[in-house]
């Protein structure tokens, strides 16, 4: 994320969800959502983990979670994290393009270049071992999502009856990525998403794909980046300390700070134009949004989008000739 | 033949319409592949007529060059994402995902499936492809696609490899073999229906082998003549014998139903629906050559044809009638051509009404899938027969546009073939497989 990505006067919450928040029947899922959705948190980041869990959590993958809640859901903006070690580029840009189209501009990609021995030790095939190369693949993953997202520019759509025209092959580009891990040729098979550029995240930590996202994510509190934080909270001080230590005292990192105490005093920390809220219960999902969120300071947001949430501008697209060049350069 | 034997009914969803002009029909939506709220309305009004699934087809690759031939061909929705979608907005009916394994990764396709098997309850198919585009090979950096042999070894051991999964609760697969090293286990339980109900299309050896072998379902193509849709019924069913499943997979062809309450009103919208695709210009015959993609054939323009029906037919107003003399001179292939136009249109070469030069022109390229034109009682009879005939045990329905077809079908069609005793007026159960009369596979 570039500074002064954001506008300053956005505040947004998003929740990013464990496997555990997501384990049990769809219509449990859909409620989770939508007291989400109720409550005005902003967006939601959807678990993706290829491997099974040490904790037994089984949701569903991020994509179909996201898809089934997109469609049952109006308004909450809805994230998915994919490991660019474990897909493949082409996929993944249709499958969030998609997501963007299904949930009208909502969406966004929560992007990992982190490779685990577990997951690595369910990809390996010919031609592809995900423990290699992770980073040099990651780095030009994100920017050939990018691209991808681009390859129609807006309109390239054309459908107009009268004159039969369908699309616009003009309008329609390859993106002729050839690169040392990675090659596509494109256009893809699904046309501009809404959005334009649906959000990318990343963790701050996460080099590779740090440098091509939108929103940096970390638990440092930084002016432009989405504050990343582990409540334990309770109307009684004594009992959120009860909890914290329950969860074995877990102390905050570089990815996440951990914030104990009464809701006044969680908000007080919260005072961030972004926060990003991970759960170690779901009694404490339930007490956060009971008793925390109503006490943070926050405005509406400027439209409906998850771009509009977080004061970003239009995308430009890279492979319009009318663009401002200097534009398309800067805004990602 | 088992006495109790039911007709399957599939909507075969390419949300831009089957027919290549569907989309400029007047009462089309024409950016319906993009317009969830349709997607989803018109996947509820299939489930209200309770057909078993709704089926959404795939490429991995875009060609805008096809707008004109086939434009559904060029973009869509990812399956898996408009299938949850869909998912989310029924309670009953089957939704099939196509993924081609020569593409995605064992452990990826079988998460989804699974993920998809569980939010929906147990509604998930997975029409398993190896892709008729070699050009997918260049969006997944790969220098070509695999040869045949290669896509179905693939395939296959992707299969054994997701069913491995499915099964194996939390307990490691350790799955070895030249093509793949893959521990597991799944992060999800067994699916509802314990093996994602499979189906699977092709015209190889090894596409039908894979079919008899491990499908529920086989997705026929088209084929030209009611000798070669027999031929290829019982060669899937003889196959299937093989390893005792001739009873248990199904045989689903494609079919365009072009239906309106009257004949005359069917055929006037079929001919409707042919006047608003653009033809190829006209070309050399030296430059002659077929046009590419899914529904493969040659283009249509007079020099096409004239290839087709080996007569000159260049240079004639395409809505003049064509002389008898001209007709009569036409080689086998056109006279099987010339049948299949009076089928269509009801149009002849010496009666009351004439065939064309645009009938011509129209009949040259290979059809996506066997159409039918006719009041609801002479679709119903077509569907029967097939039913009934050794060619069919159900169909995935092409919608010509949407949504119009989709409820000229389940408005039309459907209850005609509930009067007949054809078609389930309810579903019996709400898994996929209670439709499709299967049981849930024990554990290996
Ligand atoms: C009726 C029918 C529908 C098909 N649908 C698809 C499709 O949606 N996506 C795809 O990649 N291939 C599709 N195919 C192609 C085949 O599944 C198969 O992968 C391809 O024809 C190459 O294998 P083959 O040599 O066995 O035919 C279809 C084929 C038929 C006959």
């Amino acid at each position: 994320m570039r500074s002064g990505a954001y506008s300053s006067s956005a505040t947004t919450v998003g929740y990013q969800l464990s496997g555990m928040d997501l384990t049990g029947l769809p219509s449990e899922l859909v409620a989770t959502a939508q007291a989400a959705e109720t409550a005005g948190v902003d967006y939601l980041v959807l678990p993706d983990r290829t491997a099974a869990r040490p904790d037994g959590a089984s949701p569903p993958t991020a994509l179909i979670a996201a898809a089934f809640l997109a469609a049952r859901t109006d308004e909450i903006g809805i994230v998915v994290t994919a490991a660019t070690a474990y897909h493949e580029p082409y996929s993944l840009a249709r499958q969030v393009a998609s997501l963007d189209h299904i949930g009208a501009g909502r969406v966004g990609w929560f992007a990992d270049s982190t490779t685990d021995a577990a997951s690595d030790a369910n990809h390996r095939r010919e031609g592809h071992d995900p423990a290699r190369n992770a980073a040099a693949r990651a780095q030009e993953f994100v920017p050939l999502v990018r691209d991808l997202w681009d390859s129609w520019e807006d309109g390239a759509f054309v459908h107009e009856k009268d004159t039969g025209r369908f699309v616009d092959p003009a309008r329609i580009h390859a993106v002729d990525h050839v690169g040392a891990v990675l090659a596509v040729r494109g256009p893809l098979n699904v046309i501009r998403p809404p959005q334009g550029q649906p959000v990318v995240f990343a963790r701050a930590a996460d080099t590779p794909v740090a440098d091509h996202a939108d929103v940096l994510v970390s638990g440092v509190p930084q002016a432009d980046h989405a504050f990343a934080v582990v409540p334990f909270v309770a109307r009684d001080e004594a009992v959120a300390r009860e909890l914290h230590a329950a969860a074995g005292s877990p102390a905050g990192d570089a990815d996440n700070a951990v914030i104990v105490g009464t809701p006044e005093q969680v908000a007080a920390q919260l005072r961030h134009p972004h926060v990003l809220v991970r759960f170690t219960t779901r009694g404490q999902l339930a007490a956060f949004t009971e008793l925390v969120l109503p006490l943070l300071d926050r405005s509406a947001p400027s439209g409906p989008t998850l771009r509009a949430r977080f004061g970003l501008p239009a995308a430009p697209n890279r492979f319009a000739p009318t663009q401002d060049k200097e534009l398309t350069g800067n805004a990602r | 033949m088992p006495a109790d034997r039911e007709l399957h009914l599939g909507l075969m969803f390419w949300a831009t319409g089957t027919h290549q002009a569907g989309w400029r029909h007047p009462d089309a939506c024409a950016d319906a592949a993009y317009d969830i709220e349709l997607i989803l309305e018109v996947s509820r009004t299939a489930e209200r007529a309770k057909l078993d699934f709704v089926f959404l087809g795939d490429r991995l690759a875009c060609d805008p060059s096809l707008q004109h031939s086939n434009p559904a061909q060029i973009s869509r929705l990812e399956p898996f994402a408009a299938a949850a979608a869909i998912a989310a907005a029924t309670t009953h009916i089957g939704v099939v995902v196509t993924a081609n394994p020569t593409y995605s990764d064992p452990y990826g396709v079988a998460r989804n499936l699974a993920s998809l098997d569980h939010i929906s309850s147990g509604r998930a198919a997975w029409n398993l492809v190896t892709g008729a585009d070699a050009a997918a090979a260049l969006n997944y950096s790969r220098d070509q696609h695999w040869d045949t042999q290669k896509r179905y070894d693939w395939a296959e051991e992707t299969l054994l490899i997701a069913r491995a999964l499915w099964d194996a609760g939390d307990e490691p697969i350790n799955h070895r073999s030249e093509y793949f090293s893959i521990d597991g286990p799944l992060d999800l339980p067994r699916p509802p229906q314990g093996h994602i109900v499979l189906l699977n299309a092709g015209t190889s050896d090894q596409a039908r082998e894979l079919g008899a072998r491990y499908a529920d379902m086989v997705f026929a193509g088209p084929q030209p003549t009611l000798a070669k849709r027999k031929e290829y019924y019982a060669d899937i069913k003889s196959r299937a014998a093989k390893y005792g499943r001739e009873h248990h997979v199904t045989v689903v062809p494609g079919l365009t139903p072009i239906v309106a309450p009257t004949t005359e009103e069917a055929v006037a919208l079929h001919d409707q629906l042919n006047s608003l695709i653009l033809l190829d210009p006209e070309v050399e015959v030296s430059e002659l050559v077929r046009a590419g993609g899914i529904g493969e054939g040659f283009k249509r323009n007079l020099t096409s044809a004239s290839a087709a029906f080996g007569v000159e037919l260049r240079g004639n107003d395409l809505d003049a009638v064509v002389p008898a003399e001209t007709l009569a001179r036409v080689s086998d292939d056109g006279r099987r051509r010339l049948a299949e136009i009076t089928r269509l249109t009801r149009r002849t070469a010496d009666g009351p009404d004439r065939i064309t030069y645009a009938d011509l022109v129209h009949a040259t390229p290979q059809q996506l899938s066997h159409v039918v034109v006719g009041n609801p009682e002479e679709i119903a009879d077509e569907i029967q027969l097939w039913f009934e005939d050794g060619m069919a045990d159900g169909f995935n329905i092409y919608p010509a546009y949407v949504p119009g077809s989709v409820t000229a079908f389940t408005e039309l069609v459907v209850p005609e073939l509930q009067r007949r005793g054809l078609f389930r007026k309810d579903y019996r159960g709400r898994m996929l497989r209670d439709h499709l009369g299967l049981e849930v596979p024990g554990m290996r």
